[in-house]
């Protein structure tokens, strides 16, 4: 089958590749209908995530129809339209059983990096190095799901693909980030990085109850969707300074949440960041925190800080006496996505959220690198590109 | 139906049959040496699983999953009232065969030692309850011995039978938790016979040690 792969950092091509087998009891196979580039990719791609393998299959953000499922298989049958999440989880360990899925015990059969890197290992991630299990990804005409019961859900009729491929990871990311920032109605959110993440963000801490939401970007198209989809505030950080931006729209008080769904490769401008590029560029400091320290800064006394944007090792002047002194909640983590999706897709089904407009370049699987090669450059208005193996 | 003492007998065989002592001769790696006691190495490792104590024990009376665990390398036989005799065959190959003795000493105690095997080795593994409903936690301790002949091949000492153990109580709980131990090698990839391999080796500093 093709497949799009990893050959190097900065490199990916498309090849012929084996097709994939149920191994366990619990496996089914996914014949993928929409496989989504993602954020975190760009991450893996560029060499800031460890052990990525030369061959490696791409994608995790993907939906599709299942063709075969394992003896084990109970609640799916073959021909459901199902949309995965991108974290693979057990459901019978302590961390699946309090549904922090992204934690799972079982689910990483290869923990001794994260686990000297992190102390501990967290769940494994489809498509997503060596580092998260050396799961083959989705940018491919068939998938592996282990799990298959715990991780895939049918979409209801009626969701087209492009829609229902987003509550892969885009959504549980940015419901996620809105659920850590504890809204009980009227209060002021303000989110980092208008990517798909950022704008489900946005959505959700609307739905949760903000009053106001702001966006904080540099992308003019981004900004611009956002404000038009989403009724959402803006701020430019190129051509504005957030900080004070920030308290005067509050005034003085700060945003009651801040939400970062940046990332490592976070963008500056100014001479910090000239200093947070080469520190990265010579590997001294493994991630670039613009955007949290920012976030930090920006909150209001005793306000929530929640961190979805991915970050993998050690960063360089963080303001911990900032987040102390003010008292701030810091929440992070992976999505947990067998907890959420069920309810976004009741969500999108009703209209509720439509995240069908995430996927400004579909393509087919075949030109798939030029597809990163757009979402990573931000080319031609590219949130999502969203690739079709099939047709 | 089989007694506790039966029960936790097999428990115990399942847990020393996965840990396949003739495995560790094959590892190298040497990080940093275990603690010694009178001669020997010891080291302790726990794992928490999210089962209640007669759970995980029963676990290993399921025929079926005992079958699974154990593949086929492994039998287990009543020498009398609280002492049993496991022998295996070394799960990676190469027709290597060991024998342990076990002793059932209490409601969630047990010892083992190798009586014919590739490495002198003994140990006991213990159940307690984990607080705060967590389940339950499985705590091994093992001693090894590794004569002059040995060691100048490289064969046994440093960590690895600590590493083996880690592995083995993570295979265990994954087996108690959710039925199956993950496996993602040979899944779909773009790479070549000789760039699989390689990967494999990767894979497999990766996978061994590991939590616990
Ligand atoms: N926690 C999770 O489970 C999870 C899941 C999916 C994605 N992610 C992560 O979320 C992040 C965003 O993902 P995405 O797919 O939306 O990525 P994306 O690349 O499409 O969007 C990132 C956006 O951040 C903007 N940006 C860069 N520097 C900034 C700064 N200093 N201030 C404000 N905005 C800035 C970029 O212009 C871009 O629009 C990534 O780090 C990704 O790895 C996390
Ligand atoms: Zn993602
Ligand atoms: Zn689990």
């Amino acid at each position: 089958m093709r497949a799009l792969c990893w050959e190097g950092v900065g490199k990916l091509a498309v090849r012929d590749v084996p097709e994939p087998r149920v191994r366990a009891a619990g496996d089914i196979i996914v014949k993928v209908r929409a496989s989504s580039v993602c954020g975190s990719d760009l991450h893996l791609i560029n060499g800031y995530l460890p052990a990525m393998r030369e061959g490696d299959v791409m994608g995790h953000e993907f939906m599709g129809e299942v063709v075969e499922t394992g003896p084990g298989v109970q609640r799916l049958r073959v021909g459901d339209r199902v949309v995965v999440g991108s974290v693979v989880a057990c459901g019978g360990c302590w961390y699946c059983r309090t549904e922090q899925f992204s934690l799972c015990d079982n689910s990483n059969p290869q923990p001794v990096l994260t686990e000297k890197l992190w102390g501990h290992s967290p769940a494994g991630i489809l498509g997503y190095s060596h580092a998260a299990g050396g799961y083959a990804g989705s940018h491919a005409e068939y998938i592996r799901v282990p799990f298959g019961d715990v991780g895939a859900f049918p979409v209801p009729d009626g969701v087209p693909d492009d829609a229902a491929v987003f509550a892969s990871d885009a959504m549980p990311t940015g419901w996620m980030a809105a659920d850590f920032c504890g809204l009980k109605g009227g209060e002021v959110v303000a989110v980092w990085g208008a990517g798909a993440v950022g704008q489900m963000a946005a959505r959700s801490a609307q739905i949760l109850g903000a009053e106001r939401v702001i966006v904080i970007d540099r992308l003019p198209e981004r900004l611009a969707t956002a404000a038009a989809r989403l009724g959402v505030e803006t701020i430019d950080y190129a051509r504005t300074d957030v900080l004070e931006a920030l308290r005067e729209m509050t005034a003085g008080r700060g945003p009651d949440a801040c939400i970062e769904a940046v990332g490592m490769e976070s963008h500056d401008v100014g001479p910090t960041y000239a200093y947070d590029r080469l520190k990265q560029s010579a590997r001294l400091q493994s991630d670039r925190p613009t955007s949290v320290r920012q976030a930090i800064m920006a909150c209001r006394k005793g306000g929530t800080v929640s961190i979805v944007g991915v970050y993998a090792g050690l960063v360089d002047k963080f303001p911990l006496g900032a987040a102390m002194n003010k008292a701030l909640v810091l929440r992070m983590g992976q999505m947990h996505a067998q907890r959420y999706i069920p309810m976004l897709l009741d969500r999108l089904a009703a209209g509720e959220i439509d995240p069908g407009y995430l996927a400004t370049h579909p393509l087919p699987l075949d030109q798939g690198v030029r597809g990163y090669e757009l979402f990573e450059k931000k080319r031609d208005g590219c949130l999502r590109t969203v690739l079709h193996p099939v047709g | 139906m089989m007694s506790r003492a039966t029960r936790w007998a097999l428990a115990g065989a399942g847990t020393v049959g996965v840990v396949g002592v003739g495995r560790l001769v094959a590892r190298r790696r040497r990080r940093h040496q275990p603690e010694r006691q009178d001669g020997w190495y010891v080291v302790r490792r726990g794992i928490t699983v999210d089962r209640p104590r007669d759970a995980v024990i029963g676990f290993w009376t399921d025929r079926e999953r005992l079958d699974r665990a154990l593949a086929e390398w492994a039998t287990l036989e009543r020498i009398d009232g609280d002492r049993w005799r496991c022998v295996a065959a070394d799960p990676a190959g190469g027709g290597t065969a060991w024998q342990a003795e076990i002793t059932v000493e209490g409601p969630g105690l047990l010892r083992w030692t190798v009586v014919d095997g590739p490495v002198r080795q003994e140990g006991r593994v213990e159940l307690v309850d984990a607080p705060q409903d967590r389940g339950t936690e499985i705590r091994a301790e093992l001693r090894y011995r590794s004569g002059p002949v040995r060691r100048a091949f490289g064969l046994v000492g440093g960590d690895e039978p600590d590493l083996a153990l880690r592995d083995t109580l993570r295979r265990v709980k994954s087996l108690v938790e959710c039925g199956q131990i993950i496996d993602t090698r040979r899944d779909p990839s773009g790479r070549s016979e000789r760039q699989e391999r390689a990967t494999d080796k990767v894979r497999e500093k990766l996978t061994t040690g590991g939590r616990a």
